[in-house]
C-alpha cells in the first residue's frame, strides 16, 4: 500500500469515526495500557520502566508489569517518556470571535458561546502535547469576558463537547496599552492606567449595590415585590466578587500588577493570576504574599512599548519565590512546542526538570483550578497524557501520541495529510501553507475591526 | 342555549373567511378591469394534491379564493374559465419558510455620536424586536413577481436589520394596491440572527448571545411586573412601557417561535444553545451546514427550514501536472460539496421535516437547485413537501394551505412537465384565488428582458473610490441560458466575484455580491442608474454603515 492510499486509508478511519460518534454532549472516555515508560509524574518523580493504565478515561493504576485487562488496548512505550498533557493557560484557538471590544465592561459575554470545534488548530495543538487549553477572551476591554476551559477532543463537532467539565469559571481583565488605546482612539474612560483602575473599582463598586438589591428583593416575603433591573454584567462580576470566578488579567508592568493586587485586597477578591506579567519578576514576593499566579511568556517581549523591560528569566524567578507560574502560547504556532519553551527556563534560570515541566502542567491546571483533575500523572486523575520519544525538555523530543481522556486523539504514526474536520465546498484550492502567519496574534482580533471602521470613517 | 352559542362561535370563525376572499365577483366593479370570472378549473390534468398523492386526468376547481373540489368526478361550475390541463400538472402553491420578498430594505441609519457606551441606542444597536415587516413591505416589490412565477404563493416574509430586526409575517405572493393586502398571518414569529451593530455593542456573536439572555430574562421580570401592576397598582411603582421587552412576552409564552437565522453549525448549535438555557420555540431558519446536527434535531422540538442556496459545484483544475496533494485536496472539497447536497434527502429520510428558505438565494438559481437537490437524493415527494405541507406545518398553516384539498386557500401552480425536471416550465400561478398567467413560449424562455439585452449585456468598466484609493475593474453581464448573470473582476488581482440577485428594470441596475474580511463575510450592495453607456450610483457596506459613489462606463466591445 503506497503513501497516498495510507493517507486516504486513515482519513476514511477518520471519518467514519468522526460519523458514529454520538453528536450529544457525551463525552467519549477510552481505556489504554501505556507499558515500559520513563514516567514524568511531575507530581512524584520520574519512574523508570513503569506502566500507566488508563480505564474509563481516568488513570487507575501506575506500576511495574502491570496485566492488561480485557480488551484494553495495550502501547509499547518502551524508551519514550510519558508526561501529562500539557496545558496552555492562554489561548485563542477554536474561537470564532476573540473581543466584544465595543464597550469597557463586557463581564456578561462568554467565549463558550464562541467554541469553534472544527478549528484545525486544535490537533495542530495535540500534535504538540497539547491536551486542555484556556480560550481566553482577548484584552481589548478593561473586563473583557468570560473565558473557557477546553479539553481537545479534535473530532467532535458539538462546541459543548469540548468543554472541560467541571472547571471554575474565569474571566479576563485587561490593563495598560489594550485597553487605554481604543479609549483614546474614542475619547472615553480609560485613558490611562489611572482611568483602568478607577474603572475596575467603580465597576465592582457598581456590583456591590446590585448584589444589595438582589439580596434586599430576594429576601423580602411580599407578594408584591418588583425585582430590580436585571443585568448580566453585573450578575458576573458579584460572582468575581463572591470568588466563584477565577480571574486572568492581561498585564505587563510591575506597576499595573501591584496596583490589581491592591485593588482586589481592597475587594477581597483571592483568585487572580496575571497574564504575560512580563514585569511580574520585579514584584514576585508581593505576588507570592497574595497567592496570585503568573502565566508568561518565556522569551517574548518588545513587540509594543509596555513589553520592554523584560526577561527570559521571568519564570525561573517567579518560580524561586514561590510564584505559582505557568508558561503560555497565546499563539497557534507556539502551542505546538510549548515543551520547548518550558525548556527555556533550564537555560535561563536552572530549573530542574519537573519545575521546568511543572510550567507548562501542574501550574497552569492550578491556575485554571483544574489540578484535581490533570496536570499530573496520578491515580485517579484524568488519562490526559502527552508521549514523547527523548525527554520532553530536549530539543530532540517528539510527540508521538496525545490522549485525552484515555482517548487517542493523535498519533504520529497514523498522522494524515488533511486532518481537517470542515471543509467549505467553495473554497479554492491553493498552495498548501502549514502554518499562516498572519493568524497568530489573536489578543486585539475584533477590536481591530473597530480600528478599520475608524479608519474607513476618519 | 350552548347549541346557539355553538353556532354563533362557529359563524364568527368563519365571517372573516368570507372576506379573504376579497374579490367577490358580486361587486360591481365600474373601472371594468377586473377578471370576468373568480372561477377556474383546470380539467383533465395531472393533479398532485399534496406529496405523493397524484391524480391523473382530473380536474381542479378554484372559486372565489379557495380550492373548491378536486377529483376525477368533478362537475364543473358554469361560471368558471375552464383551462385544458390535457398537458399540464397541476401542484398545491409552494410556501416560502424565510425570505425578505416584498420587503424594501430601509435607509442605512445615521450612526449617532456617542457609540462607545455599554448600552448604546436600540435602533442603531439592532434591538427593534417591536418592529414588524410590515413597515418594509412594497406591493410593487420585483421579489414578489419573480418569486410568484417561481410557483411561490406565501412567503414568511422577515424584516431587514440587524440582531434583532422584528416580526415576520405570511404574505400572499399577490398583486396588491396596499400592503396590508399582502397579509395572510401579522406578525407570526420573533426573527433574530447574528449580525452584530457596527461598531457598538453588541458587535458580535460574543455580545449578542449575552443581549440575547439578558433581554429575555428582563423581559421575564417586567412581565412579572405588569401583571402584578394590573392586577392592583396601589403601591407599586408603575412599570416602564418597554417595547422591546414587551415583543419577547409572547416567545416567553411559547406563542411566538423565534425563527434564528443559522446559515452554519455553529450558529445553530448557539441559537439551540440560547433554547436549551432559556426555553423557546425554536426554529432554525436558513440552515446550510445541517449534516452536523441530524441526529440532535431528530430527538428535538426543533423545528428546521433548509437554505436553497448551494454552494457551486467544485470545478477540477485543468493543470495537468497537477499535484497529488492538488488531487486529494480536490476529493475532499467534492466530498464537502457532495455531503452538502446529500444532507437535504437524508434529513427526510431521518424524519426530519423541514420548510425551504430563500433568504440567501438569488430567484434566478432556486429551480435549478431544487432540481440538484433532486439529482442528489431528494425525492420529488420530499421536495414537494418542503414546498409545501412540510413548511405549511412549520408556520402554522396546515389548516388552510399546502395541499390542494378543497376548503383551502385557492394558491396552485401549473407546469408544462413534473416541476423537477430540468424542461418544465411554470404556465399559471394561482394565488388567493386569482390567475396569473406566464409566457412559456421558447422565445419567452430567456428572463433577460430587452432592454437589458439592448443596454446592459457586455463588460463595464467601473471605478469605486474607496477610503483606501480607487479601485477598478469590470463588470461582466451575460445571457446565461436565459438568465441575467453578472461577474466581477478586480484589478487589484482579487478573486472573481458572482453578482447576486441581480436585477435590471427601467434603466435600474441592481446587485450585491460578498467578499470575505478577514473570516467575515461582508455583503456589498451596488444599485444605481444606467444611461446609455454611463452608470452612476453607490455602493453601500451595510457591516461598516457607508455608502460610496460607484462609476462604470460600457466598453465599446
Amino acid at each position: 500500500m503506497n503513501r497516498f492510499d495510507m493517507n486516504k486509508l486513515s482519513l476514511l478511519i477518520l471519518l467514519l469515526l468522526f460519523c458514529t460518534q454520538p453528536l450529544k454532549a457525551q463525552v467519549s472516555t477510552g481505556d489504554v495500557l501505556i507499558k515500559n515508560a520513563t514516567v514524568i509524574t511531575i507530581t512524584d518523580g520520574t519512574l523508570e520502566n513503569t506502566d500507566v493504565l488508563v480505564e474509563d478515561g481516568k488513570i487507575t493504576r501506575i506500576g511495574n508489569s502491570l496485566r492488561t485487562p480485557n480488551g484494553v488496548m495495550e502501547v509499547d512505550a518502551t524508551g519514550k517518556y510519558v508526561m501529562p498533557g500539557i496545558i496552555d493557560a492562554h489561548s485563542h484557538i477554536a474561537g470564532t470571535s476573540i473581543n466584544e471590544g465595543t464597550s469597557q465592561v463586557t463581564a456578561e459575554v462568554q467565549m463558550a458561546d464562541v467554541v469553534d470545534p472544527l478549528d484545525i488548530s486544535i490537533y495542530r495543538a495535540l500534535a504538540g502535547g497539547v491536551t486542555a487549553i484556556h480560550l481566553l477572551h482577548g484584552s481589548a476591554n478593561v473586563i473583557g469576558g468570560e473565558s473557557e476551559t477546553l479539553k481537545l477532543r479534535y473530532g467532535v463537532t458539538n462546541p459543548q463537547d469540548m468543554m472541560f467539565e467541571g472547571a471554575p469559571r474565569t474571566i479576563k481583565f485587561a490593563l495598560g496599552e489594550n485597553p487605554t488605546r481604543g479609549a483614546r482612539a474614542r475619547g472615553i474612560q480609560p485613558q490611562s492606567r489611572m482611568g483602568v483602575e478607577a474603572m475596575l473599582r467603580n465597576s465592582f463598586r457598581e456590583a456591590q449595590i446590585y448584589k444589595q438589591k438582589w439580596d434586599e428583593y430576594r429576601a423580602d416575603n411580599s407578594r408584591r415585590k418588583v425585582a430590580p433591573t436585571y443585568d448580566r454584567r453585573m450578575e458576573t462580576l458579584v460572582d468575581i466578587l463572591e470568588g466563584d470566578v477565577l480571574v486572568h488579567c492581561h498585564s505587563y508592568r510591575a506597576d499595573e500588577i501591584y496596583m490589581l493586587l491592591n485593588v482586589f485586597k481592597d475587594f477581597g477578591i483571592e483568585k487572580l493570576t496575571f497574564q504575560h506579567a512580563n514585569e511580574a519578576y520585579k514584584v514576585a514576593p508581593e505576588l507570592a504574599e497574595f497567592g496570585a499566579g503568573a502565566s508568561v511568556f518565556s522569551d517574548w517581549w518588545a513587540y509594543k512599548l509596555e513589553v520592554y523591560y523584560s526577561t527570559a528569566y521571568n519564570a525561573a524567578i517567579l518560580t524561586n519565590n514561590g510564584v505559582t507560574t505557568s508558561i503560555n502560547s497565546d499563539s497557534g504556532e507556539l502551542i505546538r512546542h510549548l515543551f520547548h519553551e518550558a525548556a527555556k527556563s533550564q537555560k535561563y534560570g536552572g530549573l530542574t526538570d519537573e519545575e521546568a515541566l511543572a510550567l507548562i502542567t501542574l501550574n497552569p491546571a492550578k491556575q485554571l483550578g483544574i489540578d484535581n483533575r490533570v496536570g499530573s500523572i496520578e491515580e485517579g486523575k484524568d488519562g490526559d497524557i502527552a508521549i514523547f520519544e527523548g525527554h520532553p525538555l530536549s530539543v530532540y523530543a517528539i510527540p508521538v501520541m496525545t490522549f485525552v481522556d484515555g482517548v487517542k486523539y493523535f498519533d504520529r504514526e497514523t498522522d494524515a495529510d488533511d486532518q481537517r474536520l470542515y471543509v467549505d465546498p467553495e473554497s479554492t484550492i491553493e498552495v498548501v501553507q502549514i502554518f499562516d502567519a498572519d493568524e497568530q496574534h489573536k489578543c486585539m482580533q475584533d477590536a481591530e475591526a473597530i480600528n478599520l471602521y475608524e479608519f474607513l470613517n476618519n | 342555549m350552548k347549541l346557539l352559542l355553538r353556532n354563533v362561535l362557529k359563524l364568527a370563525l368563519l365571517l372573516p373567511l368570507l372576506f379573504i376572499s376579497h374579490n367577490l365577483a358580486a361587486q360591481s366593479d365600474y373601472t371594468g378591469q377586473s377578471y370576468p370570472t373568480q372561477t377556474f378549473a383546470i380539467t383533465n390534468a395531472t393533479i398532485v394534491q399534496s406529496p405523493g398523492m397524484v391524480l391523473d386526468s382530473a380536474t381542479v376547481v378554484i372559486s372565489n379564493g379557495l380550492i373548491s373540489a378536486v377529483g376525477t368526478d368533478v362537475s364543473i361550475p358554469s361560471d368558471a374559465e375552464v383551462i385544458d390541463g390535457g398537458e399540464l400538472f397541476v401542484y398545491p402553491g409552494f410556501i416560502d419558510g424565510m425570505s425578505n420578498t416584498g420587503a424594501v430594505r430601509p435607509e442605512q441609519m445615521e450612526r449617532p455620536d456617542n457609540l462607545f457606551t455599554p448600552n448604546p441606542p436600540n435602533d442603531y444597536a439592532g434591538i427593534t424586536p417591536e418592529e414588524s415587516v410590515i413597515g418594509q413591505l412594497d406591493v410593487t416589490e420585483n421579489s414578489i413577481t419573480s418569486m410568484r412565477k417561481l410557483g411561490f404563493t406565501i412567503s414568511h416574509t422577515v424584516p431587514y436589520g440587524r440582531m434583532l430586526p422584528g416580526s415576520g409575517s405570511l404574505i400572499l405572493l399577490s398583486d396588491e394596491k396596499a400592503s396590508y393586502d399582502l397579509l395572510l398571518k401579522q406578525d407570526v414569529s420573533m426573527f433574530t440572527q447574528f449580525s452584530g451593530a457596527p461598531g457598538a455593542y453588541p458587535g458580535n456573536t460574543l455580545g449578542i448571545m449575552a443581549k440575547w439572555r439578558n433581554l429575555f430574562t428582563q423581559a421575564g421580570y417586567n412581565k412579572e411586573h405588569e401583571q402584578l401592576y394590573a392586577g392592583n397598582p396601589g403601591g407599586i411603582q408603575r412599570p416602564q412601557q418597554d417595547l422591546a421587552l414587551q415583543a419577547f412576552y409572547p416567545v416567553i409564552d411559547k406563542t411566538k417561535a423565534v425563527f434564528y437565522h443559522t446559515n452554519s453549525m455553529l450558529e445553530a448549535r448557539r441559537a439551540m444553545k440560547l433554547k436549551d438555557e432559556l426555553g423557546f420555540n425554536l426554529v432554525l431558519s436558513d440552515l446550510e451546514e445541517g449534516w452536523f446536527l441530524l441526529e440532535d434535531l431528530q430527538e428535538s422540538d426543533i423545528k428546521v427550514l433548509m437554505s436553497l442556496n448551494l454552494p457551486d459545484e467544485p470545478e477540477l483544475s485543468e493543470d495537468e501536472e497537477k499535484s497529488d496533494e492538488t488531487v486529494q485536496l480536490e476529493e475532499r472539497r467534492q466530498e464537502a460539496y457532495d455531503r452538502f447536497l446529500s444532507q437535504y434527502g437524508e434529513f427526510k429520510e431521518a424524519g426530519v421535516a423541514y420548510g425551504f428558505s430563500t433568504m440567501g438565494t438569488s430567484s434566478n438559481n432556486i429551480k435549478g437547485n431544487l432540481e440538484k437537490l433532486v439529482a442528489s437524493g431528494l425525492s420529488e415527494d420530499m421536495a414537494l413537501a418542503a414546498l409545501t405541507t412540510d413548511a405549511a406545518e412549520i408556520l402554522g398553516i396546515g389548516d388552510i394551505a399546502g395541499t390542494l384539498d378543497p376548503g383551502k386557500i385557492g394558491n396552485a401552480v401549473v407546469t408544462t412537465a413534473p416541476y423537477f425536471q430540468e424542461d418544465s416550465k411554470v404556465k399559471y400561478v394561482f394565488v388567493d384565488g386569482e390567475k396569473y398567467e406566464f409566457d412559456t413560449s421558447e422565445s419567452a424562455s430567456s428572463e433577460v428582458s430587452e432592454e437589458a439585452e439592448e443596454l446592459l449585456l457586455g463588460t463595464w468598466d467601473y471605478s469605486i473610490s474607496t477610503p483606501q484609493g480607487l479601485q477598478t475593474g469590470q463588470w461582466i453581464f451575460t445571457n446565461d441560458g436565459g438568465t441575467l448573470t453578472g461577474l466581477i473582476t478586480s484589478d487589484a488581482g482579487g478573486p472573481d466575484n458572482d453578482m447576486n440577485n441581480l436585477t435590471f428594470l427601467d434603466g435600474n441596475l441592481t446587485f450585491d455580491f460578498d467578499f470575505d474580511a478577514g473570516g467575515q463575510s461582508v455583503q456589498v450592495i451596488i444599485t444605481g442608474d444606467l444611461s446609455d453607456t454611463q452608470f452612476n450610483g453607490e455602493a453601500s457596506v451595510e457591516a461598516f454603515s457607508m455608502s460610496i459613489p460607484v462609476t462604470a462606463t460600457k466598453s465599446p466591445n
